[in-house]
């Protein structure tokens, strides 16, 4: 990743905050992208690169707020560093809430804009390693045959051999055997590191 | 007659032959038919004769009928005449009995004749009487007329009389009845003595009539009451002029009473001042209250006008923060990019940073001198905190000629926010609507509702019959600055949009299908604790 320069989304619907902001961010190296409507940020091509929005509260159409809103529920996994030119509390408690990195009053220093954004990479680099994990583990996981899926749906939630021959009616072997074959294709070591897999992929191991 | 008749045929017999006899000179043919004719003739009138001697004795019979019917009828009439002799003899015995009568009679006539004069002679007398008696009559008639007369005088003087009565009956129990607290003063005395009171100034100055009746009027406002106020009742009343204020007076017990007066001078008939009359109301309860709500009042103002300023200072805040954050973050990129090419310039970008953040700090500073109150935020329920408000503005409304109208859902769970933040929002809803129907004619109707919707808010609803929104402004109205208002800040419904936001409700208007427009808000239903 370290090869790839970050890229900050300024989104504000004032022209000249995105740009005194836009030369800003470039001087300290960062590639910039400058929006003037959530909108147009929501229309934008995101590019699979560390990256994170500064994003003003107030906008013309769409507010700050619904834009968060908008991106959960994309499955847009980009931190955003609220900008306002109110001190509004209750609005910083929402934002927050939902998961924002920081809530910085105008007019900001470059020093605070900056530590935020180091923040939100970083965790989004640590997003994106994990949204390809996720992906990866998606992957194995359509290469299993319908009965290994709910042997390994049944080994997720923590259940023995034994119980899941039970449940299913069948020997203990052929469990034994769907198992194996199921730690094979999900290329996990140990029991353990399956059900790890198991909870980064999202299965829900109470699903039938 | 028929012995007569018999005699002629036997002439006329005797003549006919002689006749025959003369004419015949003519030869013996003439004979022959003479005698032949005589033959002839001979045998008609015995045919005659005895035709005739038939009629003779039918003659005779009828006389003989006549004859007899003759005889009878004489015996009749000699039996007639009989009766009538008899009839005679009655008739004189009876003329003989009428000559003695009257004879009786007339010996009666003259004993009446006398007596007639007796009673002509009493006519005269009773006739004299009559007279006399008639015009006492009259005399009498014309005496019943007056007193008639009289007596429809006297009836309608005692009906006006009792009419009259009756009206100053009704008077003094309604004066007795009355609320407000009467008095009359004499005004020729020159202590201002009371010589009426009704009930309700006896209840309201804590004194009887006894006590008051005869007493200086003033004298029962207390002795801590204001002596100015006194004099100037009493200069207006001897300068012949109404008074009409307010005073503080002090009642037998010494518990204060806020009276409205109002007393106004009687004149007599000569147009002098004979009286003064006086009603006094308590208006001490009514005066609390008005305090009460002015206070209310006040104070939402307060906020409201507090709320205002921090609103405008936040607003204004922001439009300088913005240039503010271009400058500094332009300064800072700038001198990022200088990097250590030149100090000088470098140090110019550090003044134009720390001056910006010095603009910055005055902003933070005003905006947190005025920041509103921490909103209390305590469940309450939105439809009594409604009807308090109306309290607040049911005057305004009168003044306005604007009908309120209340549709509250029954039974709403409570909300959770702030009393005075959610009534400002709710008064300067309402002073719209009424800005919005100045210009009506009429009607001028504001419909307030609330309702429990499924999604666990409350939805609020102000709607009124007035001018509406210009479509184009819709989006606009809740930005700051923006009025329609010759007087505006354009900060009310910015700030009512704010308040509404910031207990996690939305503020919204549309405009109504027919007239008017609908502000709406809504406020989550206060999670159940237990």
């Amino acid at each position: 990743m370290r090869n790839h320069k970050p890229v900050i989304y300024v989104v504000d619907d004032e022209a000249s905050i995105c740009r005194a902001v836009a030369l800003l961010l470039k001087s300290h190296g960062y590639k910039v992208e400058i929006f003037s409507s959530a909108e147009s940020f929501l229309a934008f091509k995101h590019l699979k690169l560390p990256s994170c929005v500064v994003l003003d509260i107030r906008l013309t159409n769409m507010s700050g707020l619904a834009l968060q809103d908008a991106m959960a529920v994309r499955k847009l996994d980009i931190p955003i560093i609220f900008i306002t030119g109110h001190g509004d509390i209750p609005m910083s408690v929402k934002a927050m809430k939902a998961g924002a990195i920081d809530f910085l009053p105008k007019p900001f220093t470059a020093k605070k804009l900056l530590n935020a954004i180091t923040f939100a990479l970083t965790k989004n680099v640590i997003q994106i390693k994990e949204l390809a994990e996720i992906s990866k583990i998606n992957r194995l996981i359509k290469t299993l045959t319908p009965r290994e899926l709910e042997v390994f749906r049944f080994v997720a939630r923590g259940l023995m051999n034994k119980e899941i021959a039970q449940k299913r009616g069948t020997s203990l072997q052929t469990i034994k055997v769907h198992r194996g074959r199921v730690m094979r294709k999900m290329q996990a070591k140990t029991v353990t590191e399956l059900i790890l897999l198991a909870k980064k992929a999202d299965i829900n191991p109470s699903k039938n | 007659m028929k012995i007569q008749r018999k005699k002629n045929i036997k002439q006329k017999r005797s003549k006919k032959p002689l006749k025959r006899e003369k004419s015949n000179n003519g030869g013996s043919f003439r004979l022959e038919k003479l005698v032949a004719d005589l033959g002839k003739t001979g045998k008609d009138l015995r045919e005659k004769i005895q035709q005739q001697a038939v009629q003779l004795r039918n003659i005779n019979l009828q006389l003989k009928d006549g004859a007899d019917k003759q005889l009878k009828s004489d015996e009749k009439i000699h039996k007639q005449n009989g009766e009538l002799k008899n009839g005679a003899d009655k008739q004189l015995k009876s003329n003989e009995r009428i000559q003695k009568q009257n004879g009786e009679l007339k010996n009666g006539v003259d004993k009446q004749l006398r007596s007639d004069e007796h009673i002509q002679r009493q006519n005269g007398e009773l006739k004299n009487g009559a007279d006399k008696q008639l015009k006492s009559n009259e005399q009498i008639r014309k005496q019943a007329a007056e007193l008639k007369n009289k007596k429809g005088q006297l009836k309608n003087e005692v009906s006006k009389q009792l009419k009259a009565e009756e009206q100053i009956h009704i008077r003094t129990k309604a004066m007795e009845a009355t609320v407000d607290g009467i008095f009359i003063i004499d005004a020729q005395e020159p202590d201002f003595p009371v010589i009426y009171v009704n009930q309700a100034f006896q209840k309201m100055t804590g004194y009887s009539k006894t006590e008051i009746v005869g007493k200086n009027y003033f004298s029962f406002y207390g002795d801590a009451s204001d002596q100015r106020v006194i004099s100037e009742i009493k200069n207006n009343l001897l300068q012949d002029k109404v008074f009409h204020g307010e005073m503080l007076s002090f009642q037998k017990n010494g518990k204060k009473c806020l009276i409205l007066l109002r007393i106004a001078p009687v004149h007599g008939t000569h147009g002098i001042v004979t009286h003064y009359v006086g009603l006094q109301t308590d208006v001490t309860l009514m005066r609390e209250k008005e305090r009460e709500i002015e206070d209310q009042r006040e104070e939402l103002l307060h906020v409201t006008r507090v709320g205002k300023l921090a609103e405008f200072v936040s607003s204004l805040a922001h439009e300088i923060s913005q240039p503010l954050t271009a400058i500094l973050s332009y300064a800072q990129a700038a001198k990022r990019m200088l990097g250590s090419k030149d100090p000088e310039i470098s140090r110019i970008l550090s003044y134009i940073v720390s001056d910006d953040q010095r603009a910055a700090d005055v902003i933070h500073r005003m905006r947190s001198l005025l920041k509103k109150n921490r909103p209390e935020m305590k469940p309450l329920n939105i439809n009594n905190l409604i009807n308090d408000t109306i309290v607040l503005i049911t005057t305004d409304a009168n003044v306005r000629r604007t009908i309120l109208k209340l549709e509250l859902e029954k039974d709403l769970p409570l909300v959770c926010g702030d009393r005075i933040q959610l009534q400002q929002v709710f008064l300067n809803l309402i002073s719209n609507s009424f800005d919005a129907m100045e210009r009506n004619v009429e009607p001028r109707e504001i419909l307030i509702s609330t309702a429990h919707k499924e999604t666990g808010m409350i939805i609020v609803s102000v709607k009124d019959s007035g001018s509406g929104i210009a479509s184009q402004n819709i989006p606009k109205i809740f930005t700051h600055f923006f009025t329609n208002k010759p007087d505006g800040l354009g900060m009310g419904l910015s700030i009512s949009r704010s308040i509404i936001e910031s207990h996690g409700g939305q503020l919204n208007a549309k405009n109504n299908p027919d007239r008017g427009a609908t502000f709406y808000f809504t406020i989550p239903v206060e999670p159940k604790t237990s």
